[in-house]
């Protein structure tokens, strides 16, 4: 359902990603882990739509269409979903409205019916019940003071509002503790479906004990250089990233 | 002197001046006239008028506008719905009693028009009227004192908790073909010691034409006082504006302000608060919204005179087309108000490259011990918000329209009474639209 095919892409003309291909299938979960500055975070705001960067060679496809052209709100409407790493505060919008704006947005894009404030509360307040959050943050500013941990459960929470048919989580575990990355990951794992696809960015190999990828791929200095299963994973935690930046020079 | 302003404070000078009209307030307005007559009108040459220019006014005639009628119909559709207040009403600067509400209603809390109130005058009135607002200090002020014809006067009695707001409804209603209609208010707000309220005053305009409004109040919180005051601009597109507010807070009250510029072809607010008493509070908000060739200027004072005093401000403007603001926030920190914490903030958004703020943050301190902070930020909407709205599918201009709103609705929000805060919100959408 998401293809990726040898993107390049670069910033203030310093290359990011050199040649990444990747193709994810209705029910799978892929993991991309790597080192720092690796392109992790390029690769999903490339996917979202921002626009700072450079796209300098090949195509993302999505449902077999490309989407670089789309704006981001078009890219929402069709389905695409980003868990930001650094999710914004916007002070004076509450997360209720927020939300709805979104949902109704997309809804309205698609050609459906939008929904009331009475029934989308109805139903964000049954998705916050699912994430055993309480409901009292909707009222405040989106993602105003919120603690590291609130924001990345606020991402799930509006990802399972939003219910897209792919989602990139873009370091979601970063800095949360075990409680909170359970909870997020219990989000995350509702909404698997064999119709649903994810692609789970993350700098430590500790998520994928609780969202189990089917695929794991190394992303280093803008390329993928190793894919596997959820062994991969392991087998980087047990040796880090060094054996394997060895190997690449050796092969140079 | 520029030649043309001149012309201006010729013909301003003809707006009649009657010295029969107030009698108790006799001497004052005789020693303003005196005042006036030698201050004249400020050019851009001027300091605290050097971003403003009056020369648009130098070609007006002036008429003294006179009451005029308004129907209750005509008035209820300015209004806030759903806001329970006590209002007195004033059309083109004249009492109304017709629109006011019976202005004994509430216990404790004594609302009459000045021109009754100066007929016997109480003690607490002539003491405080004119005490505050200096002729020789600001020319307008001056021009006001003499040429006044009526105004509000609130007196919040000791410890007493105002039960409903009072709404001061200043009407400008424009008929006068090619001349500018002018006229001028004057109010005095007094809240004893203990006693708390809202006070608001509205300026709205009722059909389309030229108006001048000098508008000028003097407002006194007493210790342990708790006063929130609003000022809200709504003329329309072709009023000039000016008002003079002055504060004096004494030891351990509150008083907040908040100034609300929608409206209006010309703006200038003069809001001074002198804290003359230790450990009180002060708060200085705003929101001015721009549009088309509207101008906008807002100078503030605060005076920091006595020891353990907070004072925080913030001013927000949100600029479109090819609107200009003007904001200057002196905070004077006397030499024995140690422990005197101030914060000022002046936050701009232009949403046009045509728009324009001249921002002057003023800072004079002389005591030692002190936090005293400013910053100003002018600039377009952020991009990373406006990029989370956008990847959750709320497409771009709706996502502008919304940051933009709630950068201006922070303003609003801070006032307490929420009814208030409803209406004003309905009118900043109405002005964003």
């Amino acid at each position: 359902m998401l293809e990726i095919q040898d993107l390049h892409a670069s910033i203030d003309d310093k290359d990011i990603l050199r040649g990444v291909s990747l193709t994810v299938k209705p029910g799978e979960i892929h993991a991309i882990m790597g080192p720092n500055g690796s392109g992790k975070s390029t690769l999903a705001s490339i996917i979202a739509g921002r626009d700072d960067y450079e796209i300098k060679g090949g195509d993302i496809l999505f449902e077999g269409e490309s989407i670089l052209e789309m704006a981001p709100e078009e890219r929402a409407h069709a389905g695409l979903f980003l868990a930001f790493q650094y999710p914004v505060e916007i002070p004076g919008v509450s997360n209720l409205y927020f939300l709805r704006a979104a949902f109704n947005e997309t809804r309205k894009a698609r050609g459906e019916q939008e929904l009331d404030s009475l029934k989308f509360m109805n139903l964000a307040k049954e998705k916050a019940s699912l994430l055993g959050l309480d409901t009292s943050f909707f009222q405040r500013g989106v993602n105003e003071g919120f603690s590291g941990g609130e924001k990345k459960r606020n991402e799930i929470f509006q990802m399972a509002v939003l219910e897209p048919k792919f989602a990139v989580l873009d370091e979601t575990d970063s800095g949360l503790d075990i409680d909170a990355l359970k909870a997020v990951a219990d989000g995350v794992n509702a909404l698997r479906s064999a119709d649903r696809g994810f692609l789970v960015i993350t700098h430590y190999q500790r998520l994928l004990n609780y969202i189990v990828p089917d695929f794991v791929h190394i992303l280093m200095d803008g390329k993928i250089v190793k894919s596997g299963g959820k062994e991969l994973a392991l087998e980087l935690e047990a040796n880090g990233y060094a054996p394997l930046e060895a190997e690449l020079a050796g092969a140079r | 002197m520029n030649g043309t302003l001149e012309k201006l404070d010729a013909a301003l000078a003809g707006i009649q001046f009657d010295p029969e009209l107030f009698p108790a307030l006799r001497d004052k307005r005789e020693k303003a006239f005196q005042v006036h007559q030698g201050l004249g009108i400020p050019t851009t040459k001027h300091e605290e008028w050097k971003y403003t220019s009056l020369r648009d006014l130098s070609e007006a005639y002036f008429v003294a506008a006179g009451p005029k009628q308004v129907s209750a119909e005509q008035l209820a559709s300015t209004g806030y719905p759903g806001w329970e207040c006590v209002q007195i009403v004033f059309v083109n600067g004249h009492y109304c009693e017709e629109l006011s509400s019976p202005l004994q209603e509430q216990a404790g809390v004594e609302i009459r028009n000045l021109c009754c109130a100066t007929k016997d005058p109480d003690p607490v009135f002539m003491d405080h009227f004119g005490s505050l607002i200096q002729p020789q200090k600001n020319t307008f002020a001056a021009l006001n004192t003499v040429t006044f014809t009526c105004g509000a006067y609130i007196r919040i009695h000791k410890n007493v908790k105002a039960q409903k707001p009072v709404h001061i409804v200043n009407l400008s209603v424009p008929d006068y073909n090619d001349a500018v209609g002018y006229n001028a208010v004057r109010h005095l707000i007094i809240a004893e010691e203990g006693s708390e309220a809202l006070v608001v005053e509205s300026y709205l305009s009722i059909g389309e034409g030229k108006t001048l409004s000098n508008a000028a109040a003097e407002i006194f919180v007493a210790p342990n006082a708790q006063l929130e005051h609003v000022k809200i601009q709504r003329e329309n597109i072709d009023a000039y504006h000016i008002a003079n507010t002055e504060v004096r807070q004494e030891r351990d009250s509150t008083f907040k302000t908040y100034g609300v510029t929608f409206g209006g072809k010309l703006t200038r607010n003069d809001l001074n608060v002198f804290l003359n008493g230790s450990n009180l509070h002060s708060r200085m908000d705003g929101i001015v919204v721009l549009s088309g060739q509207q101008h906008a200027d807002n100078h503030t004072q605060l005076d920091h005179a006595f020891p353990h005093c907070d004072s925080f401000e913030v001013y927000k403007h949100v600029l479109r087309d090819k609107s200009r603001a003007v904001f200057n926030g002196k905070i004077y920190v006397h030499q024995d108000a140690q422990k005197t914490d101030a914060k000022q903030t002046n936050q701009t958004l232009l949403l046009s490259p045509d728009a324009a703020i001249d921002t002057k943050p003023q800072l004079e301190i002389f005591a030692d011990d002190v936090k005293c902070t400013h910053g100003a930020t002018v600039g377009y909407l952020d991009q990373a918000p406006l990029f989370y709205l956008q990847a959750r599918g709320i497409p771009k201009e709706k996502a502008e329209a919304m940051m933009v709103y709630a950068f201006a609705a922070d303003i609003l929000e801070r006032i307490s009474d929420h009814k208030l805060v409803e209406g004003l919100e309905a009118l900043l959408y109405e002005k964003l639209d």
